[in-house]
């Protein structure tokens, strides 16, 4: 159990946490209280740009991270994020600003300010593994997740590309699994731990989502996995809001629970259901939990 | 596209588009030696009808109009995985970013309006709202695109669960975003910035 409170982070939830993949926030709000690791949500935070902005327009996505980043500064800590769009766009933000001097005095002169690239990103993956330890995770597990099978769902952009997150191993992360296992969970071996859902094609090509979330489904299905785990809300909202639609177009069954990371460790930390916003998923987790003597 | 002929010469060598994507994406076009790599991890090449490593040659060969009218860079998920591989670090994700704006700025050539049609409402959301306001998103998109009944059946599943909103707060830090937007605007009329 952490005993001193020496975990303080500025908290940076994106928009999607105040939005479609509200009970990732809640969980995370929760888990954080429960391990006695303290957030504290940056004022006024806006839109990191995510994918749509730096594909048309890098300096606008630069400029937009790097006002966000000027914002964190205001609260003590780390940041601490739980998207991986917006992990991915800060952490591209303060590597290319570092690297690219021409680009760093063009952001400098689009938000009027210098830009701080000292502050620490973290996604709450890294938190839990390395800040908190997996030994304290471990000791702060209340009912372990034992029998759970679950499918560790990496997608793009935590570990991606080469020098940037620098969260994990670029082609063979383990940190979901060193999480999990630490509350307990069994985590199989798979094919497509890291391959892309579509995400934000969700909006305008639908049809590109349904096929590649169809294989990844397939593949966590074949590994023998109850469950999905993620630590992104838009493969989330691919996953979990599309498995009925990608069902129907397949002809088959998945009926897989797509959890995030927060709800899961949140679970092995003795929260309820209510807590984790278990409800807000769609793919209805209850049965499996309760038939694992979860809930 | 694929039967019309293809001709290379000094003039359609056009050297200088090709310096403005290495400006923009802070990569080398030129170090790429087509082994393929890219093209064999992407998840999206079957979708394009130039897979990444054949961007990659056209560019190099100053065909870079037959890149802007066609669909591949907007059919790319921006899922780093080339970037990743490359084994002579060409960055091609940001070649995409690149191309995705010079195409941008020209107006979209490319016949592929819905991805176009899609991140401007998004980037026009932060605009106006600073954050994004998913309803609004998806319902505009609908609208704009002329297909009304896309997703309806997931609306009112995803309102009961919380997960669409119906209203949507402005952020306090609305002029601020707004001087962002506006002095990168300046700067390229300047010429200060591509």
């Amino acid at each position: 159990m952490p005993t001193k409170n020496s975990l303080d982070y500025a908290y940076y939830p994106g928009c999607s946490l105040h939005a479609s993949a509200g009970e990732y926030d809640l969980s995370t709000r929760k888990l954080f209280k429960a391990l006695g690791i303290g957030l504290t949500e940056v004022p006024d935070w806006f839109c990191c740009g995510a994918t749509p902005a730096h594909n048309v327009d890098e300096l606008l996505s630069l400029s937009l991270c790097a006002k966000n980043l000027e914002l964190a500064e205001q609260v003590e800590g780390d940041l601490a994020v739980a998207c991986a769009a917006c992990f991915s766009r800060l952490k591209f933000t303060q590597h290319t600003l570092e690297e690219n001097s021409t680009k760093r005095k063009q952001v400098e002169t689009a938000i009027d300010a210098p830009v701080k690239l000292d502050g620490k990103v973290k996604h709450l993956l890294e938190i839990l593994a390395r800040d908190l330890g997996l030994e304290r995770l471990a000791a702060s597990v209340k009912k372990p997740l034992s029998g759970l099978k679950v499918a560790c769902y990496y997608g793009c952009l935590l570990t991606r590309p080469p020098d940037v997150p620098n969260l994990d191993c670029i082609e063979a992360p383990t940190i979901m699994e060193d999480v999990l296992g630490a509350v307990g969970a069994e985590t199989v071996a798979w094919s497509h731990r890291m391959e892309c859902c579509g995400a934000n094609f969700t909006l305008s090509r639908p049809g590109v989502v349904i096929q590649l979330t169809n294989a990844i489904l397939e593949s966590a299905k074949a590994a023998g996995a109850d469950c999905v785990m993620v630590g992104c809300p838009l493969c989330h909202g691919n996953l979990d809001i599309r498995q009925k639609e990608i069902e129907g177009v397949y002809k088959t069954t998945y009926n897989m629970p797509v959890f995030y990371l927060t709800q899961l460790v949140g679970l092995a930390a003795g929260l309820s259901a209510d807590q984790l916003g278990l409800d807000a998923l769609i793919v209805n987790p209850l049965p499996l939990l309760k038939e694992k003597h979860l809930l | 596209m694929k039967k019309k002929k293809m001709v290379i010469s000094q003039e359609t060598m056009d050297i200088d588009f090709v310096r403005k994507v290495e400006a923009l994406s802070g990569t080398s076009v030129r170090r790429c030696f087509q082994c393929g790599k890219c093209s064999a991890g992407c998840p999206m090449a079957t979708f394009m009808e130039h897979p990444p490593n054949r961007v990659v040659r056209l560019l190099q060969l100053g065909q870079w109009q037959r890149i802007l009218a066609g669909r591949s860079i907007w059919y790319c998920a921006s899922c780093e995985t080339c970037s990743t591989r490359c084994p002579n670090k060409v960055h091609l994700a940001s070649i995409m970013d690149a191309l995705r704006k010079l195409s941008w700025d020209a107006e979209g050539p490319s016949k592929e309006s819905y991805v176009q049609l899609a991140n401007k409402l998004f980037l026009q959301n932060i605009r106006t709202y600073g954050r994004q306001y998913e309803m609004r998103l998806a319902a505009v998109f609908n609208v704009k695109s002329g297909q009304f009944l896309k997703d309806l059946m997931l609306g009112p599943k995803l309102i009961t669960k919380g997960k669409l909103k119906m209203f949507h707060k402005k952020n306090r830090n609305m002029n601020e975003i707004e001087k962002i937007f506006a002095r990168i605007e300046e700067m390229r009329k300047k010429g200060e910035a591509l």
